[in-house]
């Protein structure tokens, strides 16, 4: 072999690469088939314009912790004492030193929320990953396959919350009691060439049939744009992609229609928006734009759920300029939209009522929100039986 | 084309089975790579010192970026710009290597007289523009969602042999062309620092830095051009 020939250096080159493709190969598990979204086991003959409330009050806070935002639900297993675990961020001010994420959890039994505890620490986890995070919020709430909760929270690196990476943690306490919940750090989800930064997380995620599930999230330094996020069944990261070519769209919720088509809903950061439309027909690989909605969109998030085919449920704030109202709306398309229930109309537009978080437990729709950047209200919701039947 | 070989053609290129580096590596990475950027740039930055106390000084540094918690250095670069590239701290080790066992005065960058590694150098700074135009989502696919496919690092590898294989007329090449290699092969073995091939080949800083060892060559090249006029 001469090496001083160029056939020969190609060759070597040409084999080289393809024993580095090789060994990658033999690396990675096999592409996961097409994701196909799931549904809560909700009752067939459910219908959301027969929503009924049921219940509303407010969640208990950490005390000395004024400031809470951003709360996320979590339904939990048949068996488990609690019915609902929400979590949320609270501590002396939004994007606070003292800022930690806090969590609640309904107990079955006696029909109330336990007493908050912080179950997330920044120093903790900065000990733990090996470098500083300098603020905490926004946390996202899963359970994965074999019963574990995974928290997906923003961190900040240097700098507000354009400077925001999404730290993957998993719960490292044996049990998921409120009081020994403990979370330890998977690792920032690598979703951009430029220190990871920018990119933020806020709704829920769509539950998918292979026990996976696919996760919203945004980018949001100078511009604002969406993606979805896929994981498998153990919550390892399988890939990402981008949701719409719109760069004023965050904070999407994913809504399915069929297995395979979802749509994405978003906040409008301009003046005078609406609420922002994109659809996948192919389980989440591709995504196109669809036109605006008609529902107003104060630059506020939107908190949506499909319960079942053709049932889908969306809590948005629907005063143009404020946060001053916060409403739940049906539909079965996802497009056209019908007013079910006021959930909150403040006296004046300086009122807010925002963030809304939904899931279905214990045969009911629950909702939490943000009140004032204070406290977290919940509200609840359950089928009113047919005429005719007794309930 | 027949299905089995569509599938092996869509497994090669599938970003839906990225293979990220474990929790424990990462941090390793962390300590490490911070270690050996900085350890360079304080012996770049002390050469008219002793080389004794250049050793010793860069020793001190580096040790001292191991120490857990905030009195790290890692752990603050490691909050504002996460982990080095595996290039940053492959050629910082090399160019450590040459400030500390020369006794000669030595320039903190090379000269950019080898063309290989200028050519090498020119495309970090095109692919760093397109990886930040990718972040921005201004380009019209995902170039860094591609870097976790498998055929990315055989193609960067194919890529970075180039100047080998151009180069077949001459005795052997410099050091410099060697890096991008390695650093593949470093890449695929470790997955470090996440799990995608850019962030192994380019990190910002590498890339700011590129531009500069590029545009110095650039000029020395006009002043060359200039003078034999």
């Amino acid at each position: 072999m001469n090496l001083k020939s160029l056939s020969w250096r190609l060759l070597c080159a040409v084999l080289a690469a393809g024993a580095v493709l090789g060994v990658d190969l033999a690396q990675r598990p096999l592409a996961p088939v097409a994701a196909v979204a799931a549904w809560p086991a909700v009752p067939v003959s459910l219908r959301v314009d027969h929503l009924v409330p049921m219940g509303r009050g407010a969640i208990p806070m950490p005390p000395d912790a004024p400031a809470a935002h951003a709360s996320t639900l979590l339904a939990m297993p048949a068996g488990h004492p609690a019915a609902l675990t929400v979590f949320w961020f609270s501590g002396e001010r939004e994007s606070g030193p003292k800022v930690q994420i806090a969590a609640s959890q309904w107990d079955r039994a006696t029909q109330q929320w336990a007493p908050a505890r912080f179950v997330v620490n920044r120093h903790v986890l900065g000990a733990a990953l090996g470098f500083g995070v300098r603020r905490l919020g926004n946390p996202v709430a899963w359970m994965d396959g074999s019963g574990h909760i995974h928290l997906f929270v923003v961190a900040t690196g240097w700098g507000g919350w354009a400077a925001s990476r999404i730290l993957h943690l998993r719960q490292s306490s044996d049990g998921n009691g409120l009081q020994e919940l403990a979370f330890a750090p998977v690792r920032v989800l690598p979703l951009s060439w430029l220190w990871n930064t920018s990119h933020l997380v806020r709704n829920a995620p769509l539950p998918l049939a292979d026990g996976g599930m696919v996760l919203p999230v945004h980018f949001e330094l100078g511009i604002k744009y969406p993606l979805a996020l896929r994981f498998d069944s153990r919550g390892a990261f399988l890939g990402m992609a981008r949701i719409s070519r719109r760069t004023y769209a965050l904070q999407p919720t994913l809504l399915a229609k069929t297995p395979t088509e979802w749509l994405a809903l978003m906040r409008d950061e301009r003046h005078g928006g609406k609420v922002i439309a994109a659809r996948t027909p192919d389980g989440g690989r591709s995504w196109n734009d669809l036109p605006d909605l008609a529902l107003v969109n104060p630059d506020s998030a939107v908190g949506g759920m499909a319960l079942a085919p053709g049932q889908m449920l969306l809590a948005h704030n629907s005063s143009p300029a404020s946060r001053a109202w916060l409403d739940l709306s049906g539909s079965a398309d996802g497009v056209a939209w019908t007013p079910l229930q006021a959930l909150e109309h403040g006296a004046t537009d300086d009122d807010e009522f925002s963030y809304p978080a939904m899931a279905w437990a214990d045969g009911s729709v629950w909702l939490s929100y943000t009140v004032d950047r204070h406290r977290l209200a919940w509200q609840r919701f359950t089928a009113a039986a047919p005429v005719g039947v007794k309930p | 084309m027949n299905m089995d070989r569509m599938a092996w053609l869509a497994q090669w290129v599938s970003v839906e089975s990225p293979v990220l580096p474990s929790p424990g590596a990462m941090q390793w990475w962390l300590y490490l790579g911070w270690s050996v950027v900085l350890a360079w740039g304080f012996a770049a930055q002390g050469q008219a010192w002793p080389q004794r106390v250049r050793r010793v000084g860069a020793a001190l540094v580096a040790l001292w970026c191991w120490v857990p918690g905030p009195y790290s250095p890692a752990y603050w670069l490691g909050m504002a710009f996460q982990a080095p590239s595996i290039s940053s701290v492959v050629l910082c080790a090399w160019l450590l290597r040459e400030s500390l066992l020369v006794s000669r005065v030595a320039p903190p960058l090379p000269v950019p007289t080898d063309r290989s590694a200028l050519a090498l150098s020119m495309l970090g700074v095109i692919l760093g523009w397109a990886l930040l135009l990718d972040t921005l989502a201004l380009l019209p696919v995902s170039l860094y969602a591609w870097g976790f496919s498998p055929i990315a690092p055989a193609l960067v590898l194919l890529v970075a042999l180039v100047p080998w294989v151009l180069g077949y007329r001459h005795r052997s090449l410099g050091p410099k062309a060697w890096v991008a290699p390695i650093v593949v092969l470093l890449f695929v073995a470790l997955r470090l620092p996440t799990g995608n091939v850019w962030a192994a080949m380019l990190d910002p800083w590498l890339w700011v830095l590129l531009h500069g060892y590029v545009v110095r060559a650039a000029f020395r090249r006009a002043i060359r051009l200039k003078s034999a006029l």
